[in-house]
């Protein structure tokens, strides 16, 4: 069962806002129930050649450096919620998240 | 005037004159209009657009190039389609109106199909009832008070209550494949990396696919052979030629085919269902298969590295709902961060929130190598199960669902009980190959029991075989409506 | 801060640079590459983040990439993996960042850099990797303005091994990476443009001290002026903190360029969780050895080798050599004038103290140079001739790069042509004899040191054309008879 905190912690990482204590203690059940199932995965013997590649071998890695201007940007800022001046816009940031 | 619901007979009632496009897609419109509303299998409807296209045929003819000329196919609303809102079934996708369209539906149109609807599903593609959708539940046509199943229930009831020939859906751990056994019909998840993914709401990157409903084997297979094939948008699909799906399906064969199952993979069905597919397993001995068993060791846990792997990409695949850039924002939010939280916060539903805690939690410092990248190893550990197997036989079998359609409400209380609805098919996701599901009985409570065929990867062609000669050994299946 | 206390510590730096690569297109979709676009115009569905898209390497950000690693040595990697970086901020579209992490496609190279001093430092490359770039932001009371433009533009991001000891040697790195890069046609290495930028991390030691100090990242060192200006502020800072009994704290700062100081932008006590997962819509990146080996071949001569090229085979210093190699377009020049004029010597002197400066002065680059390479070939080869003298080809120099004119044109103009026509300067001597009768006798009666004063004045006469050599002989020949 995960803390209280820890939930926290990851509603914060992720950005969502828990509305309530109700809330917070739901997903407490519910992430715990969820984790106390997942850890059987623990037990078993694997090693780091059986990982995955899931991409098929003939997939085309590549695309060559074409300039294809797409025929309407016009249109990705037309669900914005809010532009001026053609640049997206949200009121000030506090604290610059910036990398 | 009786419109035929599938694909061939459409095509027949076009060369022979007998209606037009825009008579059969009204016919369409109003079986939408008249089931839908105790369906709500439909989010968005454009009738004006849908005749507009079916007008436009009018003039043309049916002719090879136009393979799905004048069929109307409903589209999973996690499909961008330009000019169509597209909410991936949540509110903070509210009023989004794609800027561009999927590749696969592209390919549709480009062969003549009239798209006649956006349809519901769980948000974002998370669920097993379509219970998640925050527009309201989809109904199971077969009984209302039921789920259709889920993710792409919407697009399931559509094509089962006639308001379609054909649907598309997407199809991560069993979306696909679950909802066409409990609503009766052909669904098919093809190998990863079959279809393109480009212009579809990503919930999984290295899961997801995109696939087809239809009544019968040969018109999933039409749709398949459409929209299948390489896309330059999407780096991770195959360059391999798509066959031609259709060819041969009238005479493919059962005989000496090689059909594995794993009985220990059998527990836990519901004694319908377990009897259902026995019954389907004698069909199959009977038109010549070779039954054999095999064993699948790790497909236990196969829920468990799912539900590690699915939220971890969804948590990143979904960082980009933020109130930014399109979509719901917050209006009472007082700060930068707190449009993101609230946004997210209020956007998104309780599934999809739980899911992004669990991936954000598996991913995080301190835990990835126990949880993801653990997950990753045994799925390797799944996908070598069938690869071992599929040297003893051509196609693995299983029922689709281990119960036929439940009631609205009935598995809501935790995640878990849910999560179980998939277990015969997430393993088939995990491992990229791909699977179909065909109808193979009724319950007494005369609901669908669905069939599964797992193929080796990219062989859906002996998977449309095999189920295609299942079909006509097991006779004609009744529709929804027939059963009332 | 006196040298005594300052001269206790040491500084130890690493520099991490993000250099845009010379493509068309972006690094994962076909979006234009270029600066200066007017705002969210160069942008599609897979920048901007819309449900739905996936990104597609660019081969040739690859390609650029691999040369990069090549022209410092590096180890190109098989294979490496791209990853998702994942945070929260309004120009990260995403809400992460495609980037390589566990499995960059290169690491352990080096540049080496010399020093004022003239010596030589190697300075270690822990890695390079790429990356896409993000948006733009711009912070103001009203709210954050964001393009999308810059979303998407294919960069790789190159990390030192914390080797450096003192801001000149950070800026003397910063200046050849930049040169490496631009020589290898890789990145524009504009830093003001934004497509070169820099990040320090600083830390400090007493002498002698096996370990590291708490080291502090400096950012926004938006100019070449800046660089050893902004680095030795942020070292005295430390210092005296150090000095005061107080701990250095572990921070993001800000090199403010008004002020002349460095600020905190934030706290790193609690670093950022960016939940690296391998990039699930890529394959892995595979760079074989056939592949590498093309670039390696293709790859246009670098300015360490053209330097010491040019030394060995035109005699020249280390010092000329490196002036005459700043850039590959001053170098291709530089070459070209050889080539054509056959002096080696001439052309380097020319080059630097006649041509350089005069661009410089006129704000131009060698590419908007008045005064063509062949052109100037063509002077010098004048002056080997004797055609014209070293002083007259001065001259004719200063007007062709006024007129863009071509030497020829220039001599002929202003008849600048040196006489060499002997019964021409035997007439111009006669005269001089003739008007100089006084000086005449006393030379041929001994004072031979006057000779120097007949050679002026047929210089004189002959406004400088003359052909100073043969005037010697030819007035030796004539006062001797």
């Amino acid at each position: 069962m995960l803390s209280r905190e820890e939930v926290l912690r990851i509603a914060k990482l992720a950005r969502l806002e828990l509305a309530s204590e109700a809330e917070v203690a739901l997903y407490q059940r519910r992430l715990g129930r969820v984790l106390e199932h997942v850890r059987e995965l623990s037990s078993l013997t694997v090693s780091a050649e059986s990982s995955v590649r899931h991409v098929p071998a003939d997939a085309d890695a590549f695309r060559e450096d074409v300039v294809a201007p797409f025929p309407n940007p016009g249109a990705l800022l037309q669900n914005a919620p809010h532009v001026q001046d053609d640049h997206f816009v949200l009121p000030a940031v506090l604290e610059p998240e910036a990398e | 005037m009786g419109i035929p619901l599938e694909i061939a007979g459409l095509l027949e009632g076009y060369r022979k004159k007998a209606f037009k496009p825009s008579e059969a897609v009204d016919a369409f419109l109003k079986t939408i209009e008249a089931v839908n509303p105790g369906l709500n299998a439909f989010l968005e409807v454009r009738a004006d657009v849908a005749r507009s296209q079916a007008r436009a045929l009018d003039a043309k003819q049916p002719t090879d190039g136009l393979p799905l000329f004048g069929v109307p196919v409903a589209i999973k609303d996690n499909f961008l389609v330009e000019g169509w809102k597209a909410t991936a079934g949540s509110r903070i996708l509210e009023g989004y109106v794609s800027p561009y369209t999927a590749t696969s539906v592209q390919r549709l149109v480009d062969a003549g199909a009239v798209v006649i609807g956006k349809t519901n599903c769980d948000e974002f593609a998370m669920g097993s009832s379509n219970e998640n959708s925050a527009f309201g539940p989809c109904r199971n046509p077969w009984d209302p008070a039921r789920v259709p199943g889920g993710s792409s229930g919407g697009s399931a009831a559509a094509v089962a209550a006639g308001c379609a020939a054909i649907s598309l859906g997407t199809d991560t751990g069993g979306s696909i494949r679950q909802p066409a056994s409990l609503c009766g019909l052909v669904g098919v998840k093809p190998s990863y990396g079959r279809v393109s993914r480009y212009g579809v709401v990503a919930f999984a990157s290295s899961l997801d696919q995109v696939g087809p409903f239809g009544l019968t084997t040969w018109d999933a297979a039409r749709v398949l052979e459409v929209m299948a094939g390489h896309d330059p948008h999407d780096a991770t699909s195959s360059r391999r030629e798509v066959p031609r799906y259709t060819a041969g399906l009238a005479s493919a064969t059962l005989k000496g085919v090689r059909i594995g199952y794993a009985p220990a993979w059998l527990e836990g069905v519901e004694p319908e269902v377990r009897a259902r597919f026995d019954e389907a397993l004698a069909v199959l001995r009977s038109e010549g298969a070779v039954l054999c068993e095999v064993a699948l060791p790790h497909t236990k846990y196969a829920l468990s590295t799912y539900y590690l792997l699915a939220p971890s990409e969804a948590s990143s695949n979904l960082a980009r709902y933020d109130g930014v850039h399109y979509g719901l924002r917050s209006k009472d939010a007082r700060s930068g961060e707190e449009i993101y939280t609230r946004t997210r916060g209020r956007g998104f539903g309780p599934e999809v929130k739980l899911r992004i805690m669990l991936g954000t939690y598996a991913l995080s410092a301190g835990y990835y190598d126990a949880y993801y990248l653990r997950a990753n190893q045994v799925r390797g550990l799944i996908s070598g199960d069938f690869f071992g197997a599929f040297g003893k036989c051509d196609c693995i079998v299983s029922p689709t669902s281990p119960t036929t359609a439940f009631k609205l409400g009935e598995k809501t209380d935790d995640p878990l009980t849910m999560y179980l609805s998939d277990i015969f098919t997430l393993p088939v996701n995990l491992a990229g190959l791909p699977g179909l599901s065909v109808p193979c009985g009724l319950d007494s409570k005369g609901l669908p029991v669905g069939l599964q065929l797992i193929g080796r990867a990219f062989d859906e062609q002996g998977l449309f075989g095999l189920a295609s000669a299942y079909e006509r050994a097991r006779g004609k299946f009744p529709l929804a409506g027939e059963k009332r | 801060m006196s040298e005594e206390i300052r001269d206790k510590y040491e500084a130890v730096i690493g520099l991490e640079v993000h250099a845009q690569l010379l493509t068309r297109s972006k690094m994962f979709c076909g979006c234009e590459n270029r600066f200066g676009a007017s705002p969210n115009s160069l942008i599609c569905p897979v920048c901007t983040g819309q449900p739905g898209a996936l990104p597609v390497v660019n081969r040739r950000a690859v390609e650029l990439g691999v040369r990069a690693a090549l022209a410092i040595g590096g180890k190109v990697h098989g294979e490496s993996v791209f990853a998702r970086k994942n945070y929260f901020y309004p120009d990260l579209p995403k809400g992460y960042q495609i980037s390589q992490y566990e499995k960059p496609f290169c690491t352990d190279g080096a540049l080496v850099v010399r020093l004022k001093s003239g010596e030589e430092r190697r300075i270690g490359i822990q890695r390079i990797h790429f990356e896409e770039d993000a948006g733009k932001s711009m912070h103001q009371s009203a709210g954050s303005f964001v393009n999308l433009n810059r979303a998407g533009v294919p960069l790789v991001e190159i990390v030192t091994h914390p080797d450096m000891r003192n801001s000149h040697e950070a800026g003397q790195y910063l200046r050849e990476l930049r040169t490496v890069l631009r020589y290898a046609g890789v990145c524009d290495g504009n830093m003001e443009q934004g497509n070169f930028r820099c990040d320090a991390n600083i830390s400090v030691r007493l002498r002698g001290a096996k370990t590291f100090g708490t080291r502090v990242e400096l950012k926004n060192i938006n100019s070449f002026r800046y660089v050893e200006k902004a680095i030795d502020f942020e070292i005295d800072r430390q210092i005296e903190s150090v000095e005061r009994g107080e701990a250095v704290r572990q921070q993001t700062r800000l090199w403010d360029s008004a002020q002349g100081v460095t600020q905190v932008m934030r706290e790193k006590e609690e670093a950022h969780d960016y939940r690296y997962f391998p990039e699930p819509d890529l394959s892995v990146l595979v760079i074989d050895e056939a592949w590498r080996d093309r670039v390696a071949r293709d790859m246009p001569e670098l300015p360490e080798a053209k330097r010491r090229r040019l030394m060995a085979d035109h005699q020249l210093s280390a010092y000329d050599a490196g002036v005459l190699t700043a850039s590959r377009e001053l170098a291709d020049y530089y070459e070209r004038v050889v080539s054509t004029s056959g002096n080696a010597k001439a052309s380097a002197n020319w080059v630097m103290n006649e041509l350089l400066g005069r661009l410089n002065a006129a704000g131009k680059e060698i590419e908007g140079s008045p005064v063509p390479d062949r052109e100037l070939a063509a002077l010098i080869r004048k002056v080997d001739s004797a055609e014209i003298s070293g002083k007259i080809a001065k001259v004719v120099f200063e007007e062709m790069f006024a007129t863009g004119k071509g030497a020829d044109a220039v001599v002929r103009e202003k008849g600048l042509a040196q006489i060499s026509d002997s019964s021409q300067l035997e007439a111009a001597i006669h005269k001089v004899i003739a008007d100089n009768p006084a000086q005449t006798q006393e030379y041929r009666a001994g004072k031979i040191k006057l000779l120097g004063f007949f050679v002026g004045q047929v210089m004189k006469e002959t406004r400088g054309q003359a052909n100073p050599g043969m005037v010697n002989e030819l007035v030796k020949k004539i006062l001797d008879r």
